[in-house]
């Protein structure tokens, strides 16, 4: 079949200032920067047609609200559109306008496209000072006890964290708590207080200041704080993170209750496991009798099961989730094949009691 | 004319430019010696990760100061790409300041060369160095430094380049005018939630 001609419609100065003021008022720079490259359906030369369906997601779909006007009085500066202009009908790489560049990473910022914001200000080369401004104000805030605004500016300071180890390019910082959640359970509890939910409150405190916010650095500025401001600023660090933690709360307080249940067995496992995990005829009548699986366990932690699901799965999945989750569970050897995720914490533990996960 | 950035090695072995091998080795030695001292004495009074990493990174800069510097072709190839480095940063700034034509050219050259001088003596280099038989002798660099220090060194080159990136002229943006009064204001407002 004959491919099918299409002729493409002119773009108007109208078109070019509502894609750009849609990409500055939802804090896209990589649209932002699309509609700049040598092929953007912006460009006169390009056989790219914005008003076609690929293009949509370009095109503004709602023009009424603030930081869209907002984005459209600026890219109507007569200045601004000649500039663009320009740089859409030059050969060779084109520069970005650095008071667009600057808006858009402001609106990043203000709706947490914390990495979207990174790059921006990175472009600008203000990243470094603008998160020394965020933990400026984010500690004034903290000296007024005003904790939601305080997490507010640690989170946005440490979500501008940059990966300059990152190959092959620089990028922004990721939340990646599946990778953190491994590393704080890498080596295996031998003895209870090697686990992390059973160890000295400050230690619990620090280490998940350290993991909530992605930076260690973020966690010793908090140091000097006081406990009761310190837990404050972790409840209302898990509410932002994890909007779903009471649902884990109420899973866990089963999970909490099925450990009790497996007390004997479990305990009976992990003593076969550190002797060496030898299956006994003994223990393999036994576990037929016994028809619930100890994997039920962190099953129930994470709220579904993974089909032949390792503790690791499902320490990530949890991680994934519910952040915070991890700090509460220990890695618990069944048999020298087996392990899971269970429950397990400090009755005495600040953490503990002000997140609520256990019910007096 | 800006070096900064760019890392010179004779500075780091405290020679001038036309020193000789033997004054390589017997200034290695010294400040290797010292540096070992200072190390042994921290470990006593305890340990930081901050520290070891300083540690590791001075003791990474000292051996590749020496390794470079005591043979000469390397040497020679050193001093050849590090002023060439320097040179093409200051003709791009030139040209971008005349507002000439081959400024993007100048650019991509010079993007080319400071990544190759970067990779070659602040990364293959040191890596080279640490497995040299003089440097382990002197250092008494093993594979665990080497483990560590692979993601120290790469730190630091990113260090380096971000450094060196900073002063350089905008390209992929016009320059910003930031008014640091207006930013702070803005930051309170988007903590405000407005």
């Amino acid at each position: 079949m004959a491919k099918q001609n299409t002729v493409k419609r002119p773009v108007t100065q109208d078109d070019i200032d509502r894609c750009l003021a849609r990409a500055i008022a939802e804090g896209d720079i990589v649209d932002f920067r699309f509609l700049f490259v040598p092929f953007s359906p912006l460009r006169a030369d390009s056989t790219e047609d914005l008003q076609s369906d690929k293009y949509a997601y370009l095109r503004p779909r709602d023009e009424d609200n603030a930081l869209f006007r907002d984005a459209m009085r600026l890219v109507s500066q007569g200045k601004l559109q000649r500039f663009v202009q320009g740089e859409l009908e030059k050969k060779g790489p084109p520069q970005l306008p650095s008071e667009l560049v600057l808006r858009l990473a402001d609106n990043a910022l203000r709706l947490e496209k914390y990495t979207a914001a990174a790059q921006a200000y990175e472009l600008l080369r203000v990243r470094r000072r603008m998160q020394e401004e965020l933990f400026r104000q984010a500690d004034e805030a903290l000296d007024r006890n005003e904790i939601p605004r305080a997490v507010h500016g640690y989170v946005a300071a440490t979500g501008l964290e940059y990966d300059y180890a990152a190959f092959p390019e620089p990028m922004p910082a990721v939340p990646n708590f599946q990778t953190r959640a491994l590393l704080l359970h890498a080596e295996y509890p031998h003895r209870p207080e090697d686990s992390l939910p059973l160890q000295a409150a400050e230690t619990q405190i620090t280490t998940a200041l350290g993991y909530l916010l992605l930076s260690a650095e973020a966690a010793t500025r908090l140091q000097p704080r006081p406990l009761e401001q310190r837990l404050a600023f972790i409840k209302e660090l898990v509410r932002r993170r994890d909007p779903d933690w009471k649902q884990f709360r109420e899973r866990y307080a089963q999970a909490c209750a099925l450990v009790r249940q497996f007390g004997e067995r479990l305990e009976r496992m992990a003593r076969d496991a550190s002797a060496g995990g030898k299956s006994t005829l003994e223990n393999e009548i036994r576990s037929q009798q016994e028809q619930q699986d100890p994997r039920q366990v962190s099953a129930t932690l994470l709220g579904r099961e993974i089909p032949n699901g390792e503790w690791w799965q499902y320490l990530k999945d949890l991680a994934y989730a519910h952040p915070a989750a991890v700090m509460f569970v220990s890695r618990q050897a069944i048999s020298k094949d087996l392990e899971i995720i269970m429950p397990r914490y400090r009755q005495d533990s600040p953490l503990v009691q002000t997140l609520e996960l256990i019910v007096a | 004319m800006s070096e900064q950035g760019y890392i010179n090695y004779f500075e780091v072995l405290d020679l001038p430019v036309d020193c000789k091998p033997g004054e390589v080795r017997k200034n290695y030695k010294k400040l290797m010696k010292d540096l070992v001292i200072e190390i042994a004495k921290a470990a006593h009074e305890g340990m930081t990760d901050d520290k070891r990493d300083k540690y590791l990174l001075d003791m990474a800069r000292l051996n590749t100061a020496f390794y470079i510097l005591r043979d000469n072709d390397r040497r020679e190839r050193y001093v050849q790409d590090r002023d060439k480095v320097i040179a093409l940063e200051d003709q791009w700034r030139a040209s971008v300041n005349e507002q000439r034509d081959d400024q993007e050219s100048l650019r991509r050259a010079y993007d080319a060369a400071v990544r190759h001088f970067l990779a070659t003596y602040m990364e293959e280099y040191m890596l080279e160095a640490g497995r040299d038989a003089e440097c382990v002798e002197a250092s008494r660099w093993d594979l665990a430094h080497e483990r560590h220090a692979s993601r120290v060194l790469r730190h630091y080159r990113q260090r380096l380049y971000n450094e060196i990136h900073e002063r350089l002229p905008y390209f992929q943006i016009t320059p910003p005018a930031i008014d640091w009064s207006e930013r702070s204001r803005t930051i309170s407002a988007i903590l405000a939630g407005m």
